[in-house]
């Protein structure tokens, strides 16, 4: 079994995104662990593509970045093969449709499920598409993350039915990136998954201050911050973890007992 | 939707079916009145020679039951087709003592009722419309009929298209219009089952073979099934299309000319040239055709805002003008590196009213700019439409864009056979993305005679890596929105890509291509920036004729092949736009720096 509900059990839960290999992924490996130390319940290792049409500019430099240094889908595995050896915490790879389907997808999903991660998140493989990729997951106990927007509407009720692990919903329209307003209406979208699915439900996209994480956090099981914290390894390069490691621990403290 | 091929009696029908692969063939068993009834043994003869994947329907006349079991015992046959008065009292009784599935026919006549074809007992119901005397019937009378059914009677492969766009049958069963004097004939027989696998194809979600798809954001799928469902509407709209076509023909000034080329063909010493004159076009290239359709079915949507991408930016300008036209409100996404190389073609849009945007990310280019608006459309979807400039991005963007590019080979075809009184041997485009070159193929796809070939920008050449030759150097993946081929590394990483056409410097191809490609309907065949540069300069000084670039990619391989046919042969190629935004940048390939 993933071990995605364990990372709903101490509180509400905390996820970060880091894109890996930048700056490298010796820091990457860092940061899972300060992380994990901070309070983070389950870390999303982001495999950077060339052309990720769902991010903002934060994580589309640092993707740039990290390729710029010669990461590959390979060295990731070998990093998360490493990390395995010291830390249980719950991981996720989040990546997009091509690197797994041009990796081959049963390879690739084979590959996670004997490292031991969790989930895989496509942000380009919508319900539509999905079956390409979930029922190789199933094979191999990994679970594959289905996305609500608030766009999506009707869509909610059949997209929860058939979610897996944790339902991501995408707090606002456009692209990952920090937002100075988010707005309350994702809340709705909460309740009508909830009616459907005994998943737990996480917030992401835009979300970068304690406040907007609590409030995000008060309408669902948990929030997801990506941008915030790439924008920090960008900024401080090599420097990253500790500070990396005092803003995870800030968010964890203002979200953990709403 | 499935196909049948009945009435098979002859060693030759099994070597073509088998060919062929329709999902049903059927034989008529002792039903003497007719001259293509056989003898079970016969039956069985051809079965052991049939491809095991084809379902064998056996069809009978008010036999005794007894006796269509024990072929069925036999298995000489895995359905039943009962084309008598057969009851379902007798339905029954058959059931009992056989547990093939069984498909009744009704002949829709006067006296036909549609509740006693709903309710048989029978697990398929077939409709005909008279005896196998291939006439068609009215629709009307059927239209109401829920259940899966088989569809006869009058079919052939001129008809398939026009016959099942209103009702939707299970399968269609043909046999007299597949047949050309009483026996059948194999290329009507081909055409057919191609004509409806590749429907089928097109209509699992927008797929061609492997290729297409819906590979976005959830944020964006209510708006691309808004879109589906729209044109799918607009598209069987007599208002909508007499419209579009007034648009089409007062405004961008369609039909556009079929030009005998004189003195290239005499130059060449080969086969006879003729050049499609969307260079003559509104705006001057093809991209009107699109994006008139595209800007029109927009405001119907009650959209008040298009966003575009644009490379050369041939479709920026034309959308920019379909905008200005509408009244409505347009941005254009354009890479740095292309507003810097097209400047005339930024302050045309600035002109035309629209804002237009300068993409700095991955390498400011064609693929960015596509990237761009993509993201740009999550941001605001009640009211924008995104006008997709080729026949690329998630379904149904490709079928949408082939569909209002298609009008070139609906006037090719008709063109042709007015000046030659037949079709041509070869059509020749460019291929980017693809929308100009699947624009002069779509009407000519059935036509299995005419070669097809789309030429794709091969840069510097296809064993460098400044290419943008998807289809000889790339592989398959998953990207803007679609499967289909890419220029990629083996970790899945979209590869830089290069050609000194704008236009076709692009890392993907439609996934409509791909699968011409893979069902070798059409080739495709890299041209290089040097060979096209030779076609730009050849054309101008021989017919007068400045081509665009990208153009200049089809005429390089029309010259190629021209001299290697014979003189009653037949080229066309699609000359897609007008060269005039390209002179600068040749003359500077010359070692020429002009201000534009």
């Amino acid at each position: 079994m993933s071990k995605i509900k364990k990372a709903f059990e101490n509180g509400k839960a905390f996820i970060p995104f880091i894109t890996c290999g930048d700056p490298n992924l010796d820091i990457t490996e860092e940061l899972v662990y300060a992380m994990e130390e901070a309070g983070a319940d389950l870390i999303e290792l982001g495999i950077p593509f060339s052309d990720p049409t769902a991010e903002g500019s934060v994580i589309q430099a640092a993707s740039l970045r990290a390729l710029n240094g010669g990461v590959t889908t390979d060295k990731i595995f070998e990093m998360i093969k490493r990390i395995r050896k010291n830390s249980g915490i719950p991981l996720a790879i989040m990546t997009y449709a091509n690197v797994v389907f041009s990796y081959n997808t049963e390879k690739f999903i084979k590959t996670m499920g004997e490292m031991g991660v969790d989930a895989l998140i496509l942000p380009d493989v919508p319900f539509e598409e999905k079956e390409e990729f979930s029922l190789v997951c199933e094979k191999y106990d990994v679970d594959f993350i289905s996305l609500i927007a608030p766009t999506s509407n009707e869509r909610v009720e059949k997209v929860a039915r058939e979610a897996k692990g944790f339902v991501y919903c995408v707090s606002s329209l456009g692209v990952t990136g920090t937002r100075t307003d988010i707005s309350n209406d994702i809340g709705s979208s909460v309740e009508m998954i909830r009616n459907k699915s005994n998943l737990p439900c996480a917030i992401g996209f835009g979300i970068s201050t304690p406040e907007q994480a609590k409030k995000m956090a008060s309408l669902s099981d948990g929030v997801i911050v990506g941008s915030a914290i790439v924008k920090l390894c960008g900024e401080y390069g090599e420097e990253c973890v500790p500070i990396v490691k005092d803003f995870v621990m800030e968010m964890k403290e203002a979200i953990r007992t709403v | 939707m499935k196909i049948k091929i009945c009435g098979l009696y002859r060693e030759e029908d099994i070597e073509y079916v088998n060919i062929a692969m329709p999902d049903f063939i059927g034989f008529i068993i002792d039903f003497p009145k007719s001259h293509r009834s056989i003898t079970p043994q016969l039956a069985k003869k051809l079965k052991s020679k049939l491809n095991p994947k084809i379902k064998t329907v056996g069809v009978f006349v008010n036999a005794p039951y007894e006796y269509i079991a024990q072929i069925c015992k036999e298995n000489i046959i895995d359905m039943v087709q009962l084309h008598g008065s057969e009851d379902d009292e007798y339905i029954k009784m058959l059931k009992e003592i056989t547990d093939k599935e069984i498909i009744k026919a009704f002949v829709v006549k006067d006296d036909f009722d549609p509740k006693q074809a709903e309710h048989s007992l029978a697990d398929y119901i077939l409709l005909d419309g008279g005896m196998g005397s291939g006439k068609s019937f009215s629709y009307e009378k059927i239209k109401d009929i829920r259940r899966p059914f088989f569809l006869a009677g009058g079919l052939s492969p001129e008809n398939i298209e026009e016959s099942t766009s209103l009702i939707k049958p299970f399968s269609i069963d043909m046999s007299s219009g597949v047949e050309t004097d009483k026996v059948k004939d194999f290329k009507k027989i081909i055409s057919a089952v191609k004509q409806v696998h590749r429907r089928e194809n097109n209509m699992k979600k927008g797929r061609f073979g492997v290729h297409g798809g819906q590979y976005i954001p959830e944020t964006l799928m209510n708006a691309v099934l808004e879109l589906e469902a729209a044109y799918e509407y607009y598209k069987n709209d007599d208002g909508f299309q007499k419209e579009l076509t007034e648009l089409l023909n007062e405004y961008a000034g369609r039909p556009s000319r079929l030009y005998f080329a004189k003195k290239m063909t005499k130059d060449l010493g080969g086969a006879k040239i003729y050049l499609k004159r969307e260079d003559l076009n509104h705006t001057g290239a093809h991209k009107i055709n699109n994006v008139l359709g595209q800007v029109l079915l927009a405001k119907k949507m009650g959209k008040t805002r298009v966003i575009a991408e644009t490379g050369a930016g041939q479709h920026g300008v034309a959308t920019a003008t379909a905008a200005a036209l509408f009244g409505m409100e347009c941005e254009i996404f354009m890479g740095k590196e292309d507003t810097e190389r097209q400047a005339l073609n930024v302050y045309k849009m600035r002109l035309l009213g629209s804002k237009v945007h300068e993409v700095t990310s991955g390498t400011a280019t064609l693929k960015d700019a596509v990237s761009e608006t993509m993201r740009e459309w999550t941001k605001r979807i009640h009211d924008t439409h995104y006008v997709l400039g080729s026949v690329m991005g998630p379904h149904p963007f490709p079928i949408i864009v082939r569909d209002f590019q298609a009008v070139i080979s609906k006037e090719i075809k008709e063109q042709c056979l007015e000046k030659e009184g037949r079709l041509p041997d070869a059509v020749i485009a460019c291929v980017g993305g693809g929308s100009n070159a699947i624009g002069a193929f779509y009407n000519f796809i059935e036509d299995e005679d005419v070669r097809l070939i789309g030429c794709e920008a091969a840069g510097r050449g296809i064993d460098t890596f400044e290419t943008a030759a998807t289809i000889s150097t790339g592989s398959l993946g998953i990207f803007h929105g679609m499967k289909s081929y890419f220029c990629q590394d083996e970790y899945g990483q979209i590869a830089p890509v290069y050609s000194i056409s704008a236009g076709l410097d692009y890392p993907g191809v439609g996934p409509e291509h791909a699968y011409l490609n893979d069902i070798k309907r059409a080739e495709y065949v890299p041209v290089t920036d040097e060979e096209s540069v030779i076609a730009f300069e050849y054309l101008s000084k021989m017919e007068g004729i400045i081509p665009a670039i990208e153009s200049a990619h089809a005429l390089s391989y029309a010259m190629k092949l021209a001299p290697t046919l014979s003189k009653d042969k037949i080229i066309v190629v699609n000359l897609s736009g007008r060269g005039d935004k390209d002179c600068a940048a040749i003359a500077r390939y010359r070692g020429e720096d002009i201000d534009e």
